[in-house]
């Protein structure tokens, strides 16, 4: 596998994961709403079953990596991306590349819960349903895991027939983590999970990403610098569409290279 | 004692003294429909009272519509005006949703506007151009290359031959359906279209990045999503089919009694009310009439009563 060490000199590069440790990568990626050029050259190492948190002030662009990592961005017309997206050696972002077959294998939770109009229980089956064909016992199975995956299945076992859109806010929250782990994706990708939840559904949701590390890669976008800092295993600093420094979460919290990234961190803007 | 006067009367906002009044007047303005509404009803059914008294449940019943007899029954105008709109329904629904769903999900940005523009253009036709298309452009077209060919390929003795039986002119419940279902098409396009367009942007999101294709979106998260609303859309078309007339008056062929086929004339409420209301002399004939309408008020009303409770009710999905 190709690092993409040479192409980021520009960022502060402080610690990468080690190059047979990392799962997927932006080269050179660039990004456009029509016109506007959001993301510039960015390239950013996500190491295999840890979690890396992207940080940085609104508008800095973390969110738009995000959405490129999956090209959920492809439902919009004139949104485009440039460079390289490479997961598992191969450019997700060349001509002809199976998008939605990408989408089973990297996962996404949203910033507000999206529960489809649907009961629990055909929720976290969606996507097992999209792809596979198994038996009803199967399905059952996988729906459980998922959902202790997720660490809802205490609060819902009794009640999988209900609408998930019954659920409260934290647990339709961990409903939607559960039905994106259902489908096995080897990535999840993490878009401010925690920022419509009060703090105890915070805690568990945490707790939940803290396990599902041990199989997943994961990519988070969080404006809460404690989390950031208590869940992830590396950290990106974003600013005005560009990768300013990436390191360990501790080095980048504890000794940040940049200034921007120290006055941020501390607290100091954003 | 004077400055404490001031003092209060300055405490109290400027707009008051015109706030009774301003209540007054819109609540004037509420008043004045609920008893244009009440007085429509009122006077229909006084106006129908001869002809419901004087035949009964017949009226409901039978079909035999005769003025030179004096003896209506509306069975025939009724049933055409159910099986016109639910045909127009059946034939629009499915062309609608496809208008509405290209529209969210496959449209290029570039052809968006041209087909918006056109939809709003389909609606804005007067209903007579309609029904003067629809007698000297469509009925003669519909006539040689649908009616004849399905007549003539129709097996003896089967449901096929049944439906298409008649005299292949052009007109008639079907080809009345065929034009009232173009004219309820972009009412329920354009409305299918903001309910899709309004599901919120991550629902759709969410279920794409599970690798979901768009059919699966639409069909399994959008379409469940609106579904109250795109009942209470239909209901909505339905209100208006049920009550067009001059283009069904135009092309449905007018005829009193049960359509026996699919090319059969009929008539409906709205076409026989138009047809006979000039010409109607005896106070039977007229009240029969009046009666037709409150027939179909109470069809329509019923409707859209259905229509608003569904599309009320659809925040709590």
């Amino acid at each position: 596998m190709t690092t993409s060490l040479q192409s980021v000199e520009k960022a502060l590069i402080v610690e990468a994961p080690a190059a047979e440790t990392i799962k997927l990568e932006t080269q050179d990626l660039s990004f456009y709403y029509g016109d506007h050029k959001s993301l510039h050259e960015v390239s950013i190492p996500f190491a295999d079953k840890a979690v890396t948190a992207l940080i940085g002030p609104s508008g800095c662009g973390k969110s738009t990596l995000l959405r490129a990592l999956n090209r959920i961005y492809n439902l919009y017309p004139g949104h485009r991306a440039e460079g390289q997206i490479i997961l598992d050696g191969k450019d997700i972002l060349a001509r002809g590349a199976d998008i939605a077959g990408l989408r089973t294998k990297v996962g996404m939770v949203f910033q507000k819960p999206t529960p489809f109009p649907m009961s629990i229980y055909d929720n976290v089956a969606f996507g097992v349903r999209l792809y596979e064909n198994i038996s009803k016992a199967e399905l059952d199975n996988r729906v459980e895991e998922a959902l202790r995956r997720a660490a809802l299945w205490d609060e819902v076992k009794d009640k999988l027939k209900r609408p998930g859109t019954g659920l409260s806010g934290g647990q339709q929250q961990r409903l939607c983590v559960a039905r994106g782990v259902a489908v096995r994706p080897e990535v999840l990708l993490l878009d401010e999970p925690a920022s419509a939840l009060d703090p105890i559904s915070t805690a568990k949701l945490e707790e939940t990403i803290t396990q599902l590390k041990q199989d997943h890669t994961i990519v988070i976008v969080t404006h809460n610098m404690g989390q950031a800092a208590r869940i992830s295993d590396y950290t990106a600093f974003m600013y005005l569409g560009r990768l300013v420094e990436f390191g360990r979460t501790e080095q980048v919290f504890t000794t940040p290279r940049a200034k921007r990234t120290q006055d941020y961190v501390t607290g100091r803007f954003g | 004692m004077t400055d404490a006067v001031s003092d209060l009367s300055r405490a109290i906002p400027k707009g008051t003294s015109l706030d009774t009044p301003f209540r007054l007047l819109c609540g004037a303005a509420a008043t004045l429909l609920l008893v244009a509404l009440g007085g429509v009803l009122v006077s229909l059914a006084i106006g129908g009272w001869p002809a419901f008294h004087k035949f009964g449940f017949a009226f409901f019943t039978t079909s035999h519509w005769n003025p030179v007899t004096d003896v209506y029954g509306a069975a025939g105008p009724i049933v055409g005006t159910i099986v016109s709109a639910i045909l127009a329904l059946a034939m629009s629904l499915p062309v609608a949703f496809g208008v509405a769903v290209f529209l969210t999900e496959f449209c290029p940005p570039i052809l968006r506007k041209p087909i918006g523009v056109a939809v709003e253009l389909l609606a804005g036709v007067p209903s007579i151009v309609y029904g003067m298309w629809g007698l000297f452009v469509f009925a003669p077209f519909f006539a040689e290359k649908v009616q004849i060919p399905l007549m003539s390929a129709a097996p003896p003795g089967s449901i096929w031959e049944t439906l298409t039986s008649g005299i292949p002119n052009g007109s008639g419940v079907l080809s009345a359906s065929i034009i009232l279902a173009i004219m309820i098409l972009p009412y329920m396009a354009a409305m299918f279209r903001v309910l899709f367009h309004n599901t919120p942007p991550p629902l759709r999101e969410s279920a794409y990045a599970l690798g979901a294709t768009p059919l699966e979106v639409v069909m399994s998260v959008t379409l469940p999503h609106v579904r109250r609303s795109a009942v209470g859309a239909v209901m909505l078309g339905l209100g208006r089919a049920l009550g067009e007339t001059m283009a069904v008056t135009f092309i449905i062929g007018n005829a009193h009694g049960f359509p026996k086929s699919l090319f059969d004339s009929g008539s409906t409420i709205a076409s026989t009310i138009a047809n006979e209301f000039a010409e109607a002399t005896s106070d039977m004939h007229t009240s029969a009439l009046v009666a037709l309408g409150f027939v179909l008020f109470l069809i329509t009303f019923s409707v859209l009563a259905i229509a608003r409770a569904l599309l009320g009710s659809a925040k709590e999905v």
